[in-house]
């Protein structure tokens, strides 16, 4: 389907705050204090995140005025049921994190709202999740994996940014801690993502024009899309298929930004000595490759649709054809 | 009641009369309009009806199909439960699956559940739009009954399309469904599509015992 900015920007912004969030909470409660500062910031920066995700939720409303209707159906909708806990999410992490300039910090409401938050910021990341794995149409996304995927991307990313800040700070224990995490959390990430694209291969080839017509005079070559061609202007859910160079490319890039390089900053971190200014570099380029990732995610989705949109190999006509035939040639020939 | 178009794919010959009368009812209609900005540079506009052309076969057994692709105003549409305003519903007097433009934020989530790719985004209104089965013809009375149908149907020169009450075991839908083997597309999504089609192959002779006598008696 079409990738748009705004999808792009509320997906990966959405999990980057929900991640700084959880490993904000992971230090509070499980790892060795890192110090009270620099928590605190990483909140006002996950705060900061999970704002302009929301702002560029907006955009992709495309009538905003009717935005007032949108928890109509939180029974059945994953969409109502986005808008409210992403919602509830960036309110408690707002308290929490602005709480401090007018609250004693330190005190049962900061943390009482630090465990809250943590359990919104999940409840956010897996409500965004299954919106996308529940939409059987869209083949390459009705599978656990996508939200498999998008969590421990977003997870991932949240980790490796609290990385930075703390490699900043030349907490050593903290830093070294949470290395080992990031190390296990990235290769869970590469093993995941492997399998999902394997899964949109799948659905790329297992749709084709023999498939939407139940029928079995087969096989079918699509000769009119029905005044349509791409780009699909109106027709958001198919997008061209991605030439395999692009696609091979793209894929290339995640492999390297959000795998090699990150796990070459870990190995330097582990040590003691690659913290500071390399913890910032590969969380820019987890960052950056989440992005690519979730283009990809978008644009080389496969919709059901498709078996009608298809672009299929042209298949050269068995009767028509340039070269003269030998039959006649002979004839001609022999006039 | 579950109004439903049934197409004959013996019969339909790829015209697209009923996606030219689709689009011109719809334009000027009072559930419209079916934008049409720019028709003569961007004809691949919008259209809530397309006519899908296909090669069917391998040679010397090919041949050519056409298959009349809008809503299947689906029994259990997927598009329905997804929209998080309620702009998208189900009629429950006539099944006819429907937008409130008022309350669409054109967030697209319906188009994406839609297993058929039918509804149709209008960048300029900002809203989904989609096949209304023609709601404001079948509800309009001061119409003359035979205009009292979708578009498509009233303008089909072959008469592949047949209007009608699925739910009604005496209709005239469900009686091709039951005795053609009419189909929906894309079954195995489960979106269960009001919309048939009658698959290409002769269509069964029916003869009763009327017409044996009447043989019988002209050649014997
Ligand atoms: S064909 Fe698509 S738009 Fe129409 S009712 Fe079914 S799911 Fe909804
Ligand atoms: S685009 Fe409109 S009709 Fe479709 S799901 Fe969104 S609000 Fe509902
Ligand atoms: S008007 Fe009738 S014959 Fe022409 S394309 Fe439509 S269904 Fe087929």
């Amino acid at each position: 389907m079409r990738p748009t900015t705004p999808l792009l920007l509320i997906t990966v912004l959405q999990g980057l705050s929900g991640g700084i969030t959880l490993a904000i909470a992971a230090f509070s409660f499980l790892l060795p204090p890192a110090s009270d500062s620099i928590l605190r910031n990483a909140l006002l920066l996950s705060f900061a995140i999970a704002v302009i995700g929301g702002i560029s939720s907006f955009f992709h409303m495309h009538r905003p005025q009717a935005g007032k209707y949108i928890l109509r159906r939180l029974k059945t909708s994953w969409l109502s049921r986005e808008a409210l806990t992403t919602g509830i999410y960036a309110m408690i992490l707002g308290v929490v994190a602005l709480g401090p300039l007018v609250l004693p910090v330190n005190s049962w409401w900061y943390w009482v709202g630090g465990v809250l938050a943590s359990i919104a910021a999940l409840a956010a990341m897996f409500v965004t999740a299954m919106l996308y794995a529940t939409i059987p149409a869209m083949r390459s996304w009705h599978s656990p994996l996508t939200v498999l995927s998008m969590m421990a991307v977003g997870l991932s990313s949240g980790g490796y940014a609290m990385l930075a800040l703390l490699g900043e700070s030349h907490l050593a224990a903290a830093v070294h801690r949470l290395a080992i995490f990031m190390l296990l959390a990235t290769i869970v990430v590469a093993g995941v993502k492997l399998l999902q694209w394997k899964l949109f291969r799948d659905a790329r080839r297992s749709l084709n024009a023999a498939t939407g017509t139940g029928m079995p005079r087969a096989p079918y070559r699509i000769i009119d899309t029905g005044t349509t061609r791409p780009p699909y202007h109106t027709q958001t859910q198919v997008w061209p298929d991605l030439p395999v160079s692009l696609r091979g490319g793209l894929e290339a890039v995640v492999v390297l930004t959000m795998v090699l390089l990150p796990l070459g900053v870990i190995v330097a971190t582990l040590d003691g000595t690659g913290a500071g200014l390399l913890t910032v570099l590969g969380a820019i380029s987890f960052l950056f490759g989440t992005f690519v990732e979730r283009w990809l995610f978008f644009g080389d989705a496969t919709h059901s649709s498709k078996v009608w949109f298809v672009d299929q190999e042209k298949v050269g006509s068995r009767v028509a054809t340039n070269r003269p035939s030998p039959a006649l040639v002979h004839r001609f020939r022999n006039m | 009641m579950q109004l439903t178009i049934i197409t004959d794919l013996n019969k339909c010959v790829g015209c697209k009369s009923c996606q030219v009368s689709c689009k011109e009812h719809n334009t000027a209609g009072a559930f419209g309009p079916v934008p049409d900005n720019d028709p003569y540079r961007d004809p691949d506009g919008m259209w809530w009806n397309r006519i899908v052309g296909m090669e069917t076969g391998e040679y010397p057994n090919a041949g050519v199909l056409y298959l009349p692709k809008a809503c299947m105003h689906c029994y259990d549409a997927p598009c329905v439960p997804v929209c998080p305003t309620g702009a998208s519903y189900k009629r429950q007097d006539n099944g006819v699956v429907l937008v409130d433009y008022d309350s669409c934020i054109g967030c697209q989530l319906c188009m994406w559940a839609c297993p058929y790719g039918v509804r149709e985004f209008d960048e300029e209104h900002g809203v989904v739009k989609k096949c209304t089965m023609c709601i404001d013809r079948l509800e309009d009375e001061s119409l003359p009954d035979y205009e009292r149908q979708p578009a498509c149907v009233q303008s089909c020169p072959t008469h592949a399309r047949t209007f009608g009450d699925l739910d009604d075991p005496e209709s005239k839908v469900s009686q091709l469904v039951a005795q053609r083997q009419g189909f929906g597309l894309l079954p195995e999504l489960g979106a269960r599509p009001a919309v048939h089609y009658l698959p290409r192959r002769p269509a069964p002779v029916v003869i009763d015992e009327k017409d044996v006598l009447r043989v019988m008696e002209e050649r014997y």
